[in-house]
């Protein structure tokens, strides 16, 4: 049994990368859903599933209505993904232990060949940014010539979420490594970042001081969302408007 | 260069190592043999782990963007933008993202085939040259899409050289841009024909009237860049954006203020806010906004009194107002009066050919002239003169007529009054369905070619596009099937085009450029140029060569304050507006169809937008199945309560209804264009947002079938589909 004194927070800032999302600029133009399924394998559903909520998008875009004809406005886009969080709701519900936090990265993991579907994690998550595998989705040849290499493909009863492009942390890092170096602020990005026409999206190290990502995320007209959960996101977002 | 020269001697010899440059180029013919290997067997320039990157151009539309795309031992993995492009700076939309969806679609055509039944390249090339020689070159047409324009340039050296007619180019897209509209319109501000180009980045306050900027409109990337000027308080304070619409797109969704106006009294609103903005500022009432009355525009357009007011005084008072005609406003009866109301707007703002203003778009370097494709009208004559029989073989490469063009031009029927028709459609489209051989091209990531940039950045860019796989069918570029038809037709054929391939046609093409000043390189000799072109993505110059020298003379030009005609019974106005995430051609590509609609979240389907006070006094609930009638038909499709629409107006997404184009495009939603009837604005585009529909209510929402929305996964949990009325 473990004492709630023993429970460790990952409020520690090594190696912590973040995000940082302008609302005011995102268009919602859906380029960054794209771009994720693209580079990380994700399986589209089929318009029934997609009904049901079952569509596997890591990233989405939500917009709500105020106000009523004529005078009704779209909200600023809000792209929504999985916010990394420092105490991540989902990790203590999992029985398997595939959903945990890594220390290298202060990423919350999803090892796929632990998870064995019990989805407590995405009734845990207050963000709803989980996607499960209710189905092995077809993907007819020659489809899966453009399946990502460093990505694992999922299957049939295995939860998945974003991962911040943690492929692509360890390829920047291999390579900062073997030159004898710290990988540098932008010297990569996430595939929604890379993708963005509209520059919304802005990645890259939260502890570095020195890094655009922090100084935005410093810059004070932030706002972290459910942050009163205690969740310690590390997505920040601009509100705009 | 022979073809025995491999990859590796190449690059040595072209000093391109590793060491210098992340992006391989392809380098003449040697790259044509880029090979699919197995995984155990690595072609000599790939090693295990390592992606090779190839720069190319995006053919999911023609605005020319540049790609860089990832392979991996042969397989095209993901595409990204190419950062040093000039027009998207490494950036992409969901399109370009989705082109791989495309590359290895399970439903392309793989062989030359007739109808159906699969041939060989030789008899499909003797079917090309039997057909150039057997009929006069006036009996010949080409009808081919906007993009790629390095095949267009081929095509029309041939017509030049023959007699053969001029190729004609068309595009959903064009059409519902106006392009002939806005060119027309660009004329009388700057004295020539082309794309006018709107610095939204630096402007202050933007107004646009209908135009959908963020979502396909000309080039929505850097349009979408210059949004984000727009906003970011950088050098300037925050900026403002007002749009003018009856129905609110995904750009208008981004509005501080959005205004929705009567359908057809855009011109008059512009018309009214330049006179109050001008009664502001004192001195004489420029010409073109004196003629309207203010009270009859409140009355008219729904616009009250003092909102006009407020736009007014918005325009007077501010340093950098820019207005931005489009869409809808343009594709209705009046539709170049309201773009030159529009750009009156402008001129009063003082602001063409200047930051944050309105600019005539640069030329590509290899172009003289600005050409657009045909409007509706054209195609509309085209279509005529196929159907009296004066084309005896026809050529469609790159467009799908039979699903884009308006119902009122029958596409389709008119292709039975033509002896041949071959097309070189890449994937079993409605209109290759109905030709009498496809012999198919590459995918646009399997070609070569150039893509001139027609609008969305300062300098002159010819964007380049190579192979970045090899084919993955039996397919073959159709530059190389009408080398190859020329020669075996002879005479004028084979001297207008006297190339051993599409790469030595290009070779010749770009080598051009070498002697042009000014350019993003040089290289001492053509060979070099061309590897270069392929490496970074394609040519362009350093210099800003946007024309800056306009006039406002039409300050002082009559401009008809005459509201829109509507074409049509009914008691609804309708508006078609192209799917943001589909476009006119993405239906067949699963993750595209799997995206939520940036306004109302649908995904797979296509819906019909009603506003709910309108649906309620119905008695429409969403997912009602409704028929929707116009003069020319009907199309079926499934009731979407929409918020922010007029009660007067009904609006449909133009993009799935296709009856072929591959499995995970067919019979799937409608086709707006089966609405649309045979009206034109004085420029010929067509008034595709100047009709009024009926609807009639088919069955009611039943539970489990209906619209999938995204919109409904951020609800409570099993809060399933149809639940909610």
């Amino acid at each position: 049994m473990i004492r709630p004194e023993e429970i460790k927070m990952s409020t520690e800032e090594t190696g912590k990368w973040g995000m940082v999302i302008d609302q005011d600029i995102c268009t919602g133009c859906q380029a960054c859903v794209a771009a994720c399924a693209m580079e990380n394998n994700i399986t589209f559903v089929g318009e029934e599933d997609a009904g049901y909520g079952r569509s596997m998008h890591w990233i989405r875009i939500e917009r709500f209505w105020e106000g009523e004809y004529p005078e009704v406005k779209m909200t600023p886009q809000q792209p929504m993904l999985c916010q990394q969080c420092g105490h991540a709701t989902c990790e203590p519900v999992c029985p398997a232990f595939a959903t945990v936090h890594s220390q290298a990265e202060q990423l919350n993991l999803q090892v796929y060949n632990r998870c064995v579907g019990t989805r407590y994690c995405a009734n845990n998550c207050p963000y709803q940014v989980r996607a499960f595998n209710w189905r092995d989705y077809q993907r007819p040849e020659p489809l899966p010539n453009q399946f990502n290499p460093d990505v694992t493909v999922r299957r049939m009863g295995v939860m998945e979420k974003c991962t911040f492009c943690i492929q692509r942390i360890h390829k920047a890092q291999d390579k900062a490594k073997s030159e004898g170096r710290e990988v540098m602020d932008g010297e990569f990005t996430t595939a929604c970042a890379q993708a963005c026409p509209a520059n919304a999206i802005v990645f890259g190290r939260v502890d570095n001081p020195e890094s655009l990502v922090s100084q935005l995320s410093h810059k004070g007209h932030g706002v972290k969302h459910l942050e009163e959960l205690g969740t310690l996101p590390n997505v920040t977002y601009f509100k705009g408007g | 260069m022979s073809e025995q020269f491999s990859r590796r001697d190449f690059l040595k010899l072209a000093g391109l190592g590793a060491a210098t440059t992340a992006i391989l180029t392809g380098c003449g013919p040697a790259s044509r043999y880029v090979k699919r290997e197995p995984y155990q067997q690595m072609p000599e320039y790939n090693s295990v782990g390592q992606s090779t990157y190839y720069a190319t151009t995006c053919r999911e539309c023609a605005a020319g963007c540049g790609l860089v795309v990832r392979t991996y031992q042969g397989r095209a993995i993901k595409t990204e933008g190419n950062a040093s492009h000039p027009l998207n700076l490494g950036k992409t939309c969901a399109r370009g993202q989705a082109t791989l969806q495309g590359l290895y679609n399970p439903d392309r055509v793989t062989d030359p085939n007739k109808t159906g039944s699969a041939m060989e390249w030789d008899a499909a090339i003797q079917v090309v040259a039997d057909a150039l020689k057997k009929y006069k070159p006036d009996e010949i047409a080409f009808l081919m899409g906007m993009a790629p324009d390095h095949l267009f340039d081929l095509v029309t050296d041939m017509a030049n050289a023959t007699g053969m007619n001029a190729p004609i180019r068309f595009g959903a897209l064009g059409m519902f841009e106006a392009r002939a509209t806005l060119s027309k319109a660009a004329e009388t501000l700057f004295g020539q024909a082309g794309l006018p180009f709107f610095d939204v980045g630096g402007a202050q306050v933007v107004l646009s009237f209908g135009a959908n900027f963020l979502e396909t409109w000309l080039s929505p990337i850097p349009y979408t860049r210059g949004f984000t000027g727009l906003r970011e308080a950088k050098t300037k304070l925050r900026g403002k954006f007002v749009q003018f619409e009856a129905r609110m797109s995904a750009t208008g969704g981004k509005a501080d203020e959005w205004v929705p106006l009567r359908p057809g009294t855009e011109a008059l609103v512009a018309l009214a806010i330049g006179q109050i903005a001008a009664e502001i500022r004192g001195g004489a009432m420029p010409k073109a906004f004196s003629s309207v009355d203010l009270l009859d525009v409140a009355s008219k357009s729904g616009v009250k009194l003092e909102a006009l007011e407020h736009l007014g005084e918005l325009v007077a008072t501010t340093n950098g107002v820019l207005a931005i005609p489009g869409g809808p406003a343009l594709g209705q009866s009046n539709g170049l009066a309201v773009a030159e109301a529009v750009l009156a707007l402008n001129a009063f703002a003082e602001n063409i050919g200047k930051p944050g203003g309105v600019y005539l778009s640069a030329l590509a370097p290899n172009q003289t002239e600005a050409n657009r494709p045909a409007s509706a009208k054209e195609m509309q004559e085209f279509v005529e003169k196929m159907a009296s029989g004066a084309f005896k073989v026809l050529f469609v490469h790159g467009v799908n007529p039979v699903f884009e063009l308006p119902k009122s031009i029958d596409f389709k029927s008119a292709m039975g009054s033509v002896e041949q028709v071959i097309s070189f459609a890449t994937f079993p489209d409605e209109t290759s369905a109905e030709a009498d051989y496809i012999f198919p091209d590459h995918h646009g990531l399997e070609s070569w070619g150039y893509q001139r940039v027609a609008t969305g950045t300062a300098q002159p860019v010819l964007s380049g596009a190579q192979p970045v796989v090899s084919p993955f069918y039996n397919t073959r570029a159709t530059a190389d099937v009408l080398i190859a038809a020329a020669q075996l037709a002879g005479g004028k054929f084979a001297e207008a085009l006297p190339y051993k391939d599409e790469v030595e046609f290009l070779q010749t093409k770009v080598s051009s450029l070498m002697s042009e000043s000014d350019g993003s390189f040089t290289a001492p000799d053509a060979f070099t140029f061309m590897a270069y072109f392929q490496q970074y993505g394609g040519w362009w110059k350093n210099t800003d060569a946007r024309l800056s020298s306009g006039t406002s003379g039409i300050l002082n030009a009559n401009i008809s304050a005459e509201e829109a005609q509507f074409a049509g019974e009914g008691e609804f106005f309708f508006v078609p507006f192209v799917s943001p995430t589909l476009a006119e051609a993405g239906a067949n590509k699963p993750w595209l169809q799997e995206l939520p609609d940036p306004t109302t979240t649908v995904m797979w389907n296509t819906w019909v937008e009603i506003n709910p006070e309108t649906a309620h006094e119905l008695g429409l609930h969403n997912d009602d199945m409704v028929k929707v009638i116009s003069e020319v038909g009907e199309v079926q499709a499934y009731v979407y309560l929409y918020p922010a629409i007029r009660p007067d107006t009904i609006a449909m997404p133009f993009g799935q209804g296709h009856t072929a184009y591959g499995r995970y495009a067919e019979n799937r939603g409608a086709n707006p264009a089966n609405l649309l009837g045979g009206h034109f604005n004085e420029a010929g585009d067509l008034a595709f947002a100047g009709m009024r529909v009926k609807i009639e209510k088919i069955s009611s929402a039943v539970s489990g079938v209906g619209l999938s929305r995204m919109e409904s996964r951020m609800g409570v949990y099993g809060e399933a589909l149809g639940e909610e009325h």
